[in-house]
């Protein structure tokens, strides 16, 4: 981690120094060592504050689209974030060209609010970045875990008891929009959820209107989650988003033969359709 | 007195509309429990009209579109049923029966193949019981 940091810093400097780009996306300290925090270094002189330890997990792709189109930015990006960036392209929200991926590959990174390693359990654990342009680190072997195996035990469940999970997790959505906010591919301005008219869904939290914000949250996603688990990391009330966005990452899977965010040439599958899709998907 | 099922219709206007516009014309009887909304293609349908129809109380939603290969804007079926495959997959994560919502393919010239879809759609919702889950204000499992 220190030699990645150090890298990063190096990185950093050069790119700022020759002007190619306006900003370094990365981290930096925040109340102490182990709560880093989302940083754009700007000048030369910001390099130096730039770290990277186990805990700098969020998501930095979340904060390209906050750029105007055009700024060459570059960002520090992990396995999920470089899986995050492919679908931002996919989606011409961020030219390719105006970005510098400064990959990371890593594994075993910390949640700093539980203090817990993070897996396969709540993320996709995608260690390699899939696009890069400079790498900070060498390639570390892949995981064989399956990032959907922790799914079996609530599809195995029956509709009322999935229910019962559901309504229990969901009702405690205290709608802080954190979630939202963390996400790298919750873009949209306005969200469904701030529209007036039609609105969708009311402001105050109840389960009714909760269940409208996530459940139509989690078919925004669908096809284009890169199982990060931001969301979840965010979450003040530990609720298990991920779950949901793993069973319906794993579903667009099986029937559309897509992963998410692997390859900036290929269509995101919500946007895109085969003659060949069979009815049987619709049972 | 036995319970009946209040269902959602969407239905596409050039063909499941007009099936069931022919269902009516030539006089074929089937029960009155599924609300037609007129939508001008499937692929119109935001699957958070869907959620938003449970929320509000439906004990079922039926969607009706043109045979994939007959959309009148030719691949707007093709694009809706990638959408509402994944918006049963998810109501179905959620909990709610997979039996509530159906997504069927019906041509202008199917008005009977329309009547016999809403008949057996009906029963199947009515055998499941009034849908208590999404619609929290109306249940009284709190």
């Amino acid at each position: 981690m220190k030699g990645i940091e150090k890298r990063l810093r190096e990185e950093a400097k050069k790119l700022l120094e020759t002007g190619s780009v306006s900003a370094v996306l990365a981290f930096r300290d925040g109340y102490d060592g182990d709560h880093p925090v989302p940083f754009a270094a700007r000048d030369v002189s910001d390099a130096d504050a730039i770290v990277f330890n186990e805990y700098c997990t969020h998501n930095l792709a979340r904060y390209v689209t906050e750029y105007e189109p055009g700024t060459k930015i570059a960002i520090a990006a992990k396995g999920a974030d470089s899986r995050a960036l492919v679908v931002l392209i996919q989606e011409e929200k961020v030219k390719r060209d105006d970005l510098v991926i400064l990959g990371i590959p890593c594994s075993g990174m910390k949640d700093a609010r539980r203090g817990t390693v993070i897996d396969e359990a709540t993320t996709g654990n995608t260690v390699n970045p899939v696009i890069h342009d400079i790498m900070l680190a060498d390639q570390l072997p892949e995981p064989d875990t399956s990032p959907y195996s922790v799914l079996t035990d609530l599809e195995s469940r029956g509709h009322d008891a999935r229910w019962k999970f559901w309504r229990k997790e969901l009702s405690r959505c205290i709608r802080c929009y954190a979630c939202r906010n963390a996400c790298p591919l919750c873009y949209c301005d306005p969200c469904f959820v701030d529209q007036t008219e039609p609105r969708w869904a009311d402001k105050s939290p109840s389960l009714e209107s909760n269940l409208m914000f996530h459940l139509t949250r989690f078919y925004h996603l669908a096809g284009r989650c890169v199982d990060c688990g931001d969301c979840s990391r965010a979450c003040p009330m530990n609720i298990p988003l991920y779950l949901f966005h793993k069973k319906v990452a794993k579903e667009c899977e099986e029937m559309f033969g897509q992963t998410a965010g692997m390859d900036p040439e290929e269509t995101p599958v919500m946007v895109d359709f085969k003659v060949e899709d069979s009815d049987e998907i619709l049972l | 007195m036995a319970f009946d099922p209040t269902i959602l219709g969407i239905a596409c206007n050039w063909c499941t509309y007009t099936g069931a516009d022919l269902a009516g014309t030539t006089r074929i009887q089937y029960p009155h429990n599924v609300r037609v909304a007129r939508v001008m293609c499937s692929s119109r349908i935001n699957p958070a009209f869907i959620f938003r129809a449970f929320e509000l109380g439906a004990d079922g939603v039926l969607v009706g579109g043109c045979h994939p290969g007959d959309c009148h804007y030719s691949t707007g079926n093709l694009y809706a049923r990638r959408r509402l495959a994944v918006t049963k997959k998810i109501l179905d994560f959620a909990g709610i029966e997979p039996g509530r919502f159906k997504v069927t393919w019906i041509s202008a010239s199917e008005g009977h193949i329309f009547a016999e879809t809403v008949k057996a759609f009906t029963e199947e919702v009515r055998s499941l019981g009034p849908q208590t889950k999404f619609a929290v204000t109306k249940g009284n499992d709190q």
